[in-house]
């Protein structure tokens, strides 16, 4: 009995310690908390944003929370706008929701890349009014370097004014490894406010986000009429492409989503009709080399190579 | 080359200002000579300048190498006139600087005495026989009219008092008489001090100088507590503060720091150089201290009081102008922006970018004061017009194939090398040129959303219409999401 209750010790502690790193409540006080939920800094329900998918929402176990860093990702520069569109829905859905519970002010601060700026545009607050979110209290900033911009989303997370602080970074920089991004969000742990790391052109990394989403292109919805029928050949609400990357669940989840910036809500699609064709290999993939033969440098081979279209 | 200055030896071995460079060499074989820097004089000249603002904040330079104080209202802080230019005097010297300084109640007055009569204090009613004996010269005047007033044997300012005026005046023009009345301090003269002069300001005179950070935020913060009462008898705020270091060896820093509205509290002050001093850490070089601290209030605002809630808001959380201030106090005020909406219908123009500094407030006035209950879904159709997320700052060109002409879409372009087929359009929306801004020539552009076969969206626009252009130009301005 005693050896039976001194193992129970022991898994218990040990139970403590994963929920402590993984930052969930402790399983001995969560029942406790559940009962008083007056106290107000606890995650209560309110506390997590949803995104109104079923599917999704149970995959990220209710929701993301909000004192929390996640990360959105994008391939490359030409999917820049749909991954800031991505942010920018849950930012809307935030700004939403705090409106709806008298939460904290709808500020939003937008920490931009330089490079990306450049790439891909500057945010327009027009566009993202029409997109949904409430502008009044949008702020954007523009370090000169990562570490400015490091802390800046510190100073950003800590001030707590913030609903929403979007923090977009280029690539997989070396100055923002797993350290920094810890760093981020137990500040973000500590003053209960949510930051979203917008990875734009990055490969996949491990670091301290919950949740990491990849987000790809999606062929637009078209546009409904009133009587429910669809307009032919004209673009609509924009559609993601979202795949879950990294959560607790193990299968990668990968669903299309559609924004309707009026209501704010998303909404799930069938794949079937929204799937891009596969992008077409190039014809010359020019990172090809060609093998050596006889020696290091032979003879280039008579004639040119013509970037002829692919036959099929 | 001429001789533009001397030292006492080059004085004692006869050597005179304008001389030539041979002649002086000949009279003196073992002469040293350097090149004359303009600027560097200059600088010298300014950075002297700054160390005298410890005993007014009225200097003002004269000429090359003189400066005027103006140290009405600040002499008792120093133990009386006679001990402020003794001071003065003998820190200059210790400086390695050779200087003469007088006090009078006119500047031209002080000009003279500093320049011909070596250091010299003169009341009020003895001004006309401490000038009389000195050169004409010492009364700020052309050369050349020195020498025509010598040759009549007007030599000393003595012999212009007792001279009648009004032939004095034809003669030689009213612009020695009203040097003369300046000089006599009859003619009001204005001296334009160097720097604006800070609404309010406090100090504090160390007797060991000071190099850490910690202590000079601390020191910073107890000025500014200092400051306090004067800005509350004043009922304002300060928005633009200035820190001003002295250093012992003389040089002083000025390092200046904005709040997004008034400031009163001497902790918050204190915190906006905090992030001000880490900002610029490497610049501020301490060397063997600080001797001298002032604070400077260069623009002051009135204070709105607000009152505290019983609810007491979450006090882990800082403002969001707290959280401003810090910003553009480490990163530079242009950092951090917001934007104003404008009415202009050319996408580019009518979103202006502002510095989140100014204009904290007006945000703060536009904010709803208090959300209702339920979700307020703004009407987000009250700008029905489809705009993108991201705009190009600079519309980037790009090749269309196969348009529709005249009013039509390309169905192919090529952007930044990039081929894209495109599936879906929509538009166009034709935007005319703002005529009153860029004139009647100004092209139209049209407007379209084009969305390619993989899934990107993009804003691209036909600058001119084809009945006006044989070939109108094609630009990307921005993506959907």
């Amino acid at each position: 009995m005693a050896r039976s209750a001194l193992a129970q010790e022991t898994v218990f502690a040990l139970r403590e310690t994963i929920a402590r790193l993984e930052g969930k409540p402790l399983p001995a006080q969560a029942a406790a908390k559940a009962q008083d939920v007056g106290n107000g800094i606890e995650r209560a329900p309110g506390n997590l944003l949803t995104t109104g998918i079923d599917m999704l929402d149970e995959a990220l176990e209710g929701g993301l929370a909000c004192d929390t860093l996640t990360e959105i990702r994008s391939e490359g520069f030409r999917h820049a706008g749909t991954a800031s569109g991505f942010a920018l829905a849950l930012c809307a859905r935030m700004q939403m929701q705090h409106a709806a519970s008298r939460g904290p002010d709808n500020a939003v601060l937008w920490i931009a890349d330089r490079m990306a700026a450049q790439e891909a545009g500057k945010i327009y607050p027009l566009g993202l009014r029409r997109f949904g979110l409430a502008i009044e209290r949008l702020f954007h900033a523009l370090p000169t370097s990562l570490e400015d911009a490091l802390w800046l989303a510190e100073a950003a997370l800590g001030s707590g004014v913030f609903c929403m602080t979007i923090l977009e970074i280029r690539g997989n920089p070396k100055a923002f490894g797993l350290t920094e991004s810890r760093r981020l969000s137990l500040r973000a742990k500590a003053a209960g406010r949510p930051l979203l790391i917008l990875r734009q052109a990055g490969e996949e990394e491990a670091s301290s986000a919950l949740f990491r989403f990849l987000v790809q292109p999606a062929l637009a919805c078209e546009r409904r009429l009133p009587d429910g029928a669809m307009l032919g050949g004209s673009i609509g609400h924009p559609v993601f492409r979202l795949t879950l990357e990294k959560s607790r669940n193990p299968a990668p989840l990968s669903l299309y989503l559609e924004w309707t910036p009026h209501d704010r809500q998303f909404l799930a699609l069938d794949p079937s009709k929204h799937a891009l064709l596969p992008e077409q290999p190039a014809t010359h993939p020019g990172a090809a080399f060609s093998k050596t033969v006889n020696g290091p440098d032979p003879a280039p081979s008579p004639g040119s190579v013509l970037a002829f279209d692919r036959a099929s | 080359m001429r001789l533009v200055a001397l030292d006492e030896g080059a004085d004692a071995a006869g050597l005179k200002r304008g001389q030539g460079l041979a002649e002086a060499r000949a009279i003196c074989p073992a002469l040293i000579v350097s090149e004359e820097d303009k600027a560097a004089d200059r600088r010298f000249h300014e950075a002297l300048a700054d160390w005298c603002d410890r005993y007014t904040p009225l200097v003002a330079l004269e000429g090359d190498d003189g400066l005027f104080l103006d140290i009405t209202g600040s002499a008792h802080l120093f133990g009386g006139e006679e001990a402020l230019l003794q001071e003065m005097l003998t820190r200059l010297l210790e400086m390695g600087l050779q200087v003469q300084g007088a006090i009078s109640k006119a500047p031209g007055l002080s000009s003279a005495l500093a320049r011909y009569a070596g250091n010299r204090i003169v009341a009020d009613e003895d001004c006309e026989t401490a000038i009389a004996p000195l050169p004409l010269s010492a009364l700020r005047i052309e050369e050349s009219l020195v020498r025509a007033l010598n040759k009549l044997g007007l030599k000393q300012v003595g012999d212009l008092l007792g001279a009648p005026r009004a032939p004095l005046a034809r003669r030689f023009g009213s612009h020695l008489l009203m040097r003369l009345d300046q000089a006599l301090g009859l003619d009001e003269e204005a001296i334009s001090p160097r720097r604006p002069v800070a609404s309010l300001s406090a100090e504090r005179r160390l007797a060991e100088p000071v190099q850490a950070e910690e202590d000079i935020l601390m020191l910073a913060g107890q000025v500014a507590e200092a400051l306090k009462p004067s800005l509350e008898a004043r009922g304002a705020g300060g928005r633009v503060f200035e820190l001003v270091l002295f250093r012992v060896d003389g040089k002083v820093f000025r390092i200046s720091a904005g709040a997004s509205r008034p400031l009163r509290d001497a902790g918050r002050i204190a915190r906006l150089f905090q992030e001000r001093l880490k900002g610029l850490h490497d610049e501020l070089d301490a060397g063997f201290g600080f001797e001298i601290l002032r604070l400077n209030v260069l623009r002051h605002e009135d204070f709105d009081t607000e009152q505290g809630d019983f609810e007491g808001d979450d006090r882990r959380h800082l403002s969001l102008g707290d959280f401003v201030d810090q910003v553009s106090a480490r990163l530079g005020p242009d950092c951090l922006q917001t934007y104003q909406l404008r009415e202009s219908h050319i996408p580019e123009r009518a979103v202006l970018p502002v510095a989140a500094l100014d204009h904290l407030s007006a945000a703060i006035a536009v904010k709803p004061s208090r959300m209702p209950e339920a979700a307020p879904l703004q009407a987000v159709g009250s700008d029905s017009r489809e705009r993108p997320l991201r705009l190009f700052t600079h519309p980037e060109p790009l090749e269309a194939f196969a348009v529709e002409v005249p009013d039509g879409p390309p169905i192919r372009f090529r952007w930044r090398r990039l081929t894209h087929q495109v599936r879906r359009a929509e538009g166009p929306e034709r935007l005319a040129a703002e005529w009153w801004l860029d004139g009647e020539t100004a092209p139209t552009r049209d407007y379209f959303r084009l969305e390619s076969e993989n899934g990107q969206r993009f804003w691209v626009y036909r600058q001119g219409l084809y009945d006006q252009l044989a070939n109108p130009r094609w630009f990307m301005h921005g993506v959907f999401a």
